[in-house]
């Protein structure tokens, strides 16, 4: 049972772990499922397996030993737009997974994730399906209350710009941070089941910060920045 | 022995106070010598080329022959006054421009003739016959009266006592020679006065309104009371006799000693002591006259005056005198040697004046109290003012350093409410910490050294493995709970709904979240981080009792507001299909354990926990309180 992209051939997943015993156990989970997998355990390793081909899919920690995965994810995102990318995390926590959103990760799997789960997670990533969790919907939706109020004090945490989500998106985000379910909350909104995901797909696009230029102008388009 | 401690103050302080009122002496001494020579410098000379001082006095039908200047007795009648009839001689060669009758000094006014007409008649003028200011007079005398030659003068001198008529030399020459006499008398004797009186009113004006913004500072107000007397006895001219307006003269004969007693109670309030009851008799005099003025007519009042008036004045002055030179000993400042000086120079010129009046010495009848007077006050009411703008200068000083030190004072206030802010800050951290310390500690710590012990057995896979994820979990609650959901427990539940999933999807156990009421759960301003790790963990425990005892195939959880009429409250509920148990609460099995927890952290929250379990299955109904306790009621 090998999964395959749209074009038939096998689907490459580059997996950037540190901790041999995780990185064994994930391997395993997505070799089992079909995925190629090669892996890496420092930056420096995936960079010249980048060198080789483009993976489909990118599984990255965030702390490594020589960098951090943030810089590996910003390259990746440059080089390789087609390639998807979740962040690998222990637990989960906002800190990190925030940051590594806004140089284009989309998502993010637990490192204790039963196999049958982590495989459930890639595919549906590769399906064009960006899975996006309570505590980082609860996150981005708090951030915009918080930038709606107009507080002085910049809100602890990453910097996130909450300023380009539509209302709707904003909504579905309350929808998941709340527990709801995708079905739920098309009912409320609604809106078909199916758009759902597309929906959340572009609430992952538009938190992501492109380039240097496009940071000053978002933060100039907020009023952060006066010209 | 205490005689000598008794003593030992009192020599020191009388030491002191001769050290200090002797030299204060000598320099009044030196300043009356000064007075006095100033008087004689200041003397207006006439032009004695002039004079004509040889006249025959026909007075009470008695002619004899006198030489000028000469006093008459006093006299209250206006009827056959003294006349004084002399000669002088005319050259028409000589006399390029007009001649001119000139008289430095009369008392009270004068009727000058000329060969039998009249060239001067002063009574017209009230103010050139005042007593108390010695006002010279000058006449042209027409060319056609005179006569080339000898020709006669008549002065016809009006006097109203008490006191005596007094006539000066009288000159008769070139208009050019004798006018610069006469201007520089009427500069000093009259100008100047109107000068000085000018400057008075000014300054009470000044002062009174000092005086009415600063009521509790009466000084100002006496003084300018002083000032506005003088300035009235300078400018109303005194009815000259036998003018009917006896009272407007008993006024002004009563302002001297009046205004006299106003400068003591000045000097005594300026220095800053209280004026005495008894100092009020000194006014005493001034209205004597005052009252026998409005009764009485004339000459009385005069009479009063000479006897009362002057004699008051002379006493104020000695008693101003004293009372600066017991300033001067105690307080050796600029302002009492400035007052006391000028205090001596007014009090010299009016010993000058008695000795003028009672001619005990030779002299012109050049008064001059009243002039140094004038001048005194003058000087006072500058100093006064010039105190003012330096008490405001002083108010300015001390508002900029009230700024500095308010400034001083908003900055350590800054700083320690900084400070308080710091400790404030780190007492919520260390209370952070110990509730995250004691999260850990229920949770982590347990599971980790239960791991530890399953693996010292030899215990390995399954059960190692939950231990592991458990701790895991909880350490995802405790991060999870940390951050701000605003008082909205939905938030907090979509979280766990995704951890429950994820542990109860390789047991196959479908969870069935429903959402009873729109809103799901109220808002709770109050909530805290260790409400919702209790909570959680209540369901958390309800969840794994579900899997791991009951054999569920199916978990429900359903959230609802309710409304018992008392405002909405929250209600969860977690059912499960499995085989229940019974619920006896005392047993020690690891079911009755997590029973007892559940009910004490529900407690804690304020929240009631009600259990019921058959053979169909077990429910936990949790129904949340509708205010979250600020402590934890439960203790640790």
């Amino acid at each position: 049972m090998s999964e395959q992209g749209e074009t038939g051939e096998a689907i490459t997943i580059l997996l950037v772990e540190d901790d041999a015993p995780t990185c064994w156990r994930l391997q395993d989970a997505l070799v089992k499922a079909g995925y190629e997998v090669r892996s890496a355990g420092t930056l420096a390793e995936a960079r010249s397996a980048l060198a080789e081909a483009a993976p489909r899919v990118l599984l990255t920690d965030l702390r490594l030993p020589d960098g951090h995965g943030v810089e590996l994810i910003r390259e990746i995102r440059q080089r390789f737009p087609d390639t998807e990318i979740m962040v690998i995390s222990a637990l989960g926590d906002e800190e990190s997974v925030i940051s590594a959103i806004t140089v284009g990760a989309t998502g993010y799997l637990l490192k204790d994730a039963f196999p049958t789960d982590i495989a459930t997670t890639v595919r549906d990533l590769v399906a064009g399906h960006s899975p996006i969790s309570a505590s980082i919907a609860r996150f981005i939706v708090r951030r915009t209350q918080g930038a709606a109020q107009g507080s002085a004090e910049p809100s602890p945490g990453p910097a996130l710009n909450t300023a380009k989500l539509t209302p709707r998106e904003i909504d579905i985000l309350w929808g998941i941070a709340k527990g709801f379910s995708y079905a739920e909350i098309a009912s409320h909104l609604g809106l078909s089941r199916q758009t759902v995901p597309g929906h959340i797909k572009n609430i992952y696009r538009k938190l992501e910060v492109h380039t240097r230029s496009e940071a000053v102008f978002e933060a100039v388009q907020q009023g952060l920045i006066k010209l | 022995m205490s005689e000598i401690a008794a003593k030992a103050p009192t020599r020191p302080r009388r030491r002191l106070i001769v050290s200090r009122l002797v030299p204060y002496l000598l320099l009044q001494v030196l300043i009356v010598i000064a007075t006095i020579l100033g008087l004689r410098l200041l003397q207006p000379s006439d032009p004695d080329d002039f004079a004509v001082s040889g006249f025959s006095l026909r007075e009470d039908g008695a002619t004899r022959p006198v030489t000028l200047p000469h006093f008459t007795s006093s006299r209250y009648s206006l009827g056959d006054p003294p006349l004084y009839t002399g000669a002088f001689t005319f050259r028409r060669d000589q006399a390029a421009s007009g001649w001119s009758v000139f008289l430095p000094r009369f008392s009270n006014a004068v009727e000058v003739a000329v060969n039998g007409v009249v060239v001067l008649d002063s009574r017209r003028d009230a103010n050139a016959n005042r007593p108390d200011r010695n006002t010279p007079q000058i006449a042209m005398i027409p060319a056609s009266l005179l006569r080339d030659g000898s020709n006669e003068i008549m002065v016809r001198l009006f006097v109203w006592g008490p006191l005596k008529g007094f006539l000066d030399t009288v000159y008769v020459g070139p208009d050019a020679a004798l006018r610069p006499a006469f201007e520089t008398r009427t500069l000093l004797f009259v100008t100047l006065p109107v000068v000085f009186s000018a400057w008075q009113s000014i300054l009470a004006v000044i002062l009174a309104i000092m005086w009415l913004m600063r009521r509790r500072e009466p000084v100002y107000g006496v003084l300018a009371v002083a000032m506005v007397l003088g300035v009235v006895q300078a400018f109303v001219p005194p009815p000259v006799p036998p003018a009917p307006t006896s009272r407007l003269a008993a006024v002004l004969l009563a302002s001297a000693p009046t205004e006299s007693a106003l400068i003591v109670m000045f000097g005594v309030l300026f220095f800053g002591w209280r004026w005495p009851r008894y100092g009020t008799l000194l006014f005493a005099p001034g209205l004597i006259v005052f009252v026998v003025g409005l009764i009485a007519g004339p000459p009385l009042p005069r009479i009063l005056f000479l006897v009362l008036g002057i004699p008051t004045v002379g006493i104020s002055l000695f008693l101003m005198a004293c009372v600066t030179a017991t300033a001067v000993v105690r307080r050796q400042d600029a302002a009492s040697f400035t007052i006391g000086c000028a205090v001596t120079i007014v009090l010299t010129c009016w010993v000058h004046d008695m000795l003028s009046v009672f001619e005990i010495v030779t002299n012109e009848r050049i008064f001059v109290s009243r002039l140094s007077y004038s001048a005194m006050l003058v000087a006072i009411g500058a100093g006064l003012t010039w105190r003012f703008a330096r008490a405001l200068n002083q108010v300015d000083s001390f508002a900029g350093q009230l700024v500095a030190r308010v400034r001083e004072a908003e900055e350590r206030l800054k700083a320690s409410f900084a400070r308080e802010e710091e400790r404030a800050r780190a007492a919520a951290l260390a209370n952070e910490r110990t509730r995250l310390m004691r999260d850990l500690h229920d949770g982590l710590g347990g599971q980790l050294v239960s791991i530890v012990a399953l693996s010292e057995r030899g215990h390995e896979g399954a059960t190692i493995t939950d231990a592991a994820r458990a701790a895991l979990k909880d350490l995802r609650l405790v991060i999870d709970s940390m951050d701000d959901i605003g008082g909205d427990l939905m938030l907090a539940l979509g979280s766990w709904r995704e951890r429950a999933t994820a542990q109860l999807r390789p047991h196959d156990i479908a969870l069935d979240w429903r959402v009873a009421t729109p809103q799901g759960l109220p808002l709770h301003p109050e909530l805290r981080p260790w409400h919702v790790i209790q909570i959680v963990r209540i369901l958390d425990e309800a969840v794994t009792n579900a899997v791991k005892h009951a054999q569920a195939r199916n978990v429900a959880v359903t959230i609802e507001t309710l409304d018992g009429g008392q405002g909405p409250y929250g209600v969860i509920s977690v059912t499960d299909d499995g085989r229940g148990f019974v619920p006896s609460g005392n047993g020690a099995s690891q079911t009755a354990r997590g029973l007892r927890n559940m009910r004490s952290r529900a407690a804690r929250c304020g929240a009631v926990l009600d259990l019921s379990s058959d053979a169909s299955g077990t429910r936990v109904r949790l129904q949340l309180p509708q205010v979250f306790p600020d402590s934890d009621a439960a203790g640790g």
